[in-house]
């Protein structure tokens, strides 16, 4: 694809650019009025960015014995993020292959979780965008029901559908199709299924915002021209859709990344995530600095993956620009 | 399955039969068409001409194939395409609301229909830079639809749909959204594309105007029927009934009793009571003394002296319209009149409440069966 306007233009960025007027009265007398918002904004600044400032000092701080820290400057928390030392040779320094195992089960999972919600959301989306508008609304709100059942309890939902003696299991081998139960629980199959079913709402929903905005008759026009379904599911619907696909993705990766009672109940200790790595800190762990760390890389990798997801696939987007 | 658009050569046609289109079921039914028995010949510029509702566009549904009849056999270029779905249609639609693709650009557009069929990208391209040419748009290919102007996106609908070649076009009020200016422009534009490609138009519009000028023949519309189909001057100058008479151009009606009738035509008998000849539907014979409703057109009268008028009337009021003046009359027994009149400087309208005497064009008055 072509970028129709070159964004180094001049005369085009001169055009754009809005007048530079300061009418007397106008933008001038605007210009102090944004203090009234004084107050909300201290509080939204102090809120957000407060307990992150926290974070940040502690992961820099050594860790108390019982928890907690002690105000003492140490960079030995980031580098256990990464490497270790050997116990009995500390000039000996390898790479923390289980917390890169771990930073890698939680990418890859979150990855996975996004591509599945992404697969079952649309046809999701689709079904009740398609749905008569006087019924959308109520298979809207069944969508939304599960978000009404406390996570937790929703995840034992999932784990007694996939204990070794659970409902599949039983189920299975009362029809005498396996011999002994399936391992379900506490691998990452489970945790990616438990995922899966309790973010796939945040997938559904703007899936349907985009696919309800969108002008059906492109889909007539795209049959018109000769193209068969699958033509036009990708060279019309998706490229239709496809805000609804970026702010789906986002919506479950995010929270994906962080899961804590997904995987802490569907995959035992065995396969952690990076929410539970640093809950372990902040708990038995007692290793506050480690944990503040942890969680800082956590949000570096969200925030570089949102940006790189937005640079590749956002870009271009003839809608998004209009 | 390219055979379908690739015969573009061989002239075809649409034969509709029979077609009645129900939408809903039971007491929710509604019959949006109706018998719609039609016959277009290839190379035509044919216009579906009629109010809002009447069905024009569900007509064009469902030959384009996004409706399939209730009942009745539609044959493209003779063959029955009864079950085919659009995309099996050598058939091309220009949508009312254009319906480009947003994510693409003015090139993209235009080439798709080619892409689908599964054309080299050569050919793609080359006759996508002939369609550009064609609707002068060469300039603006890389550009998306969001960023060229109304008249400007109807112009690549029109290339994106005439791209494949397709047998038919159908044009659902291409025009409707531009502004008078752009719109004569492009209506000049459309006839010229007809002309250089051979292709079948049908060609949807309520603006009467429009459909004269632009079509070879037109059908009038109402209530999902088909009330008259043929030339623009046939519909024009004689009306079947009273629908189309007030549909098409403006008309006074005016209710006479008939004096004596000899085979074809009819002598009426005018307010003050001269004679009139008119011409009768055919089969129509009313009885002597009968009051009948005659048409006759606003420009087919003229003002005279009082010893040649058939007609006198009193002035109303004038209606000035650039090219000519539409004089309100009401005539001696109370009916009202319109009368158009070229505009002349040494012919000043005349003053409200001023009596004219007029006289009726030979053969312009015509006897409307009700
Ligand atoms: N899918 C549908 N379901 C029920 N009724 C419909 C449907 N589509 C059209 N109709 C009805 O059929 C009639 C004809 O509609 P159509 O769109 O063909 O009118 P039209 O002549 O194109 O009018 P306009 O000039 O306003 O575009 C209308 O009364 C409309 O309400
Ligand atoms: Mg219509």
């Amino acid at each position: 694809m072509v970028a129709p306007v070159d964004p180094a233009d001049p005369a085009g960025a001169a055009a754009d650019a809005p007048p530079d007027v300061a009418r007397p009265g106008g933008w001038a007398a605007h210009r102090w009025k944004w203090l009234l918002c004084a107050p909300a904004l201290t509080v939204l600044i102090l809120a957000a960015s407060g307990p992150l400032l926290i974070v940040v000092v502690y992961s820099f701080l050594t860790p108390g014995t019982l928890g907690g820290v002690t105000w003492e400057f140490s960079t030995d928390a980031w580098f256990r993020v990464f490497f270790r030392r050997d116990i009995f040779d500390p000039d000996v320094v390898t790479w923390n292959t289980s917390h890169l195992a771990i930073f890698w089960r939680s990418i890859s999972l979150s990855l996975q979780t996004t591509l599945l919600c992404a697969i079952l959301g649309f046809p999701t989306a689709w079904f009740i965008a398609t749905r008569p508008p006087h019924t959308r609304t109520i298979w809207l709100f069944l969508i939304t029901i599960p978000f009404w059942t406390n996570l937790l309890i929703r995840t034992f939902a999932i784990q007694e559908m996939i204990r070794n003696n659970g409902t599949i299991n039983t189920l299975l081998q009362g029809l005498g199709l396996i011999d002994g139960p399936i391992q379900m629980m506490f691998t990452d199959f489970a945790v990616l299924v438990g995922m899966a079913y309790v973010f796939l709402p945040l997938m559904v929903l703007p899936l349907y915002a985009a696919m309800d905005k969108m002008d059906f008759r492109l889909v007539e026009a795209g049959y018109d021209l000769y193209a068969s379904r699958l033509m036009v599911l990708w060279h019309v619907i998706l490229p239709q859709v496809k805000p609804g696909f970026i702010a789906g993705s986002i919506l479950v990766f995010i929270p994906a990344i962080g899961a804590y009672v997904t995987p802490r109940v569907l995959g035992g200790g065995r396969t952690m995530m990076l929410g539970n790595l640093i809950a372990l800190q902040f708990g038995q762990g007692r290793n506050w600095p480690l944990g503040a760390a942890l969680a800082m890389l956590m949000l570096i990798v969200v925030v570089g993956a949102l940006i790189f997801y937005l640079r590749t696939v956002g870009r271009n987007d003839g809608e998004r620009r209009v | 399955m390219d055979a379908r658009v690739q015969d573009a050569g061989i002239r075809g046609e649409i034969d509709i039969a029979g077609v009645n289109k129900v939408f809903g079921q039971g007491a929710a039914a509604f019959h949006a068409l109706t018998d719609i028995d039609l016959t277009i010949a290839t190379g035509e510029f044919f216009t579906l001409l009629g109010p809002s509702g009447c069905g024009k566009t569900t007509l064009l549904r469902v030959i384009a194939g996004f409706e399939q009849p209730t009942s009745g056999s539609l044959r493209i270029n003779g063959a029955e395409v009864a079950g085919l779905g659009p995309n099996r249609r050598p058939v091309n639609t220009v949508f009312q609301s254009y319906a480009l693709f947003p994510h693409m650009t003015v090139a993209q557009n235009i080439g798709f229909g080619l892409k689908m069929l599964g054309k080299s990208k050569r050919e793609v391209e080359a006759t996508t830079a002939d369609m550009l040419r064609l609707v002068q748009m060469e300039a603006l290919a890389e550009r998306r639809p969001a960023e060229i102007s109304g008249g400007q996106q109807q112009r690549v609908a029109l290339a994106r749909a005439l791209a494949p070649r397709p047998r038919v076009l159908l044009l659902d009020e291409p025009l409707s959204a531009l502004d008078l200016k752009l719109r004569k422009e492009m209506q000049g534009e459309l006839k010229r594309l007809q002309a250089e490609t051979g292709i079948t138009f049908v060609f949807v519009t309520h603006d009467q105007e429009e459909a004269l000028t632009m079509s070879d023949r037109v059908a009038v519309m109402s209530a999902g029927r088909i009330l008259q189909m043929g030339a623009p001057t046939e519909i024009y100058n004689a009306p079947v009934n009273r629908f189309v008479a007030d549909f098409i151009g403006e008309t006074n009606f005016l209710v006479l009793p008939v004096a004596s009738v000899n085979g074809a035509t009819a002598t009426l008998t005018l307010p003050g009571g001269k004679p009139a000849t008119a011409r009768l539907p055919d089969g129509m014979r009313p009885a002597t003394g009968a009051d009948v409703t005659a048409v006759i057109r606003p420009e087919q009268a003229a003002i005279t002296g009082p010893e040649e008028a058939e007609l006198t009337a009193t002035v109303d009021g004038a209606v000035f319209f650039g090219t000519d003046t539409h004089l309100q009359l009401t005539l001696t027994d109370g009916q009202p009149f319109v009368l158009r009149r070229q505009n002349r400087p040494d012919q000043p309208p005349p003053a409200t409440g001023e009596k004219l005497g007029l006289s009726l064009a030979p053969g312009a008055l015509r006897v409307l069966e009700d």
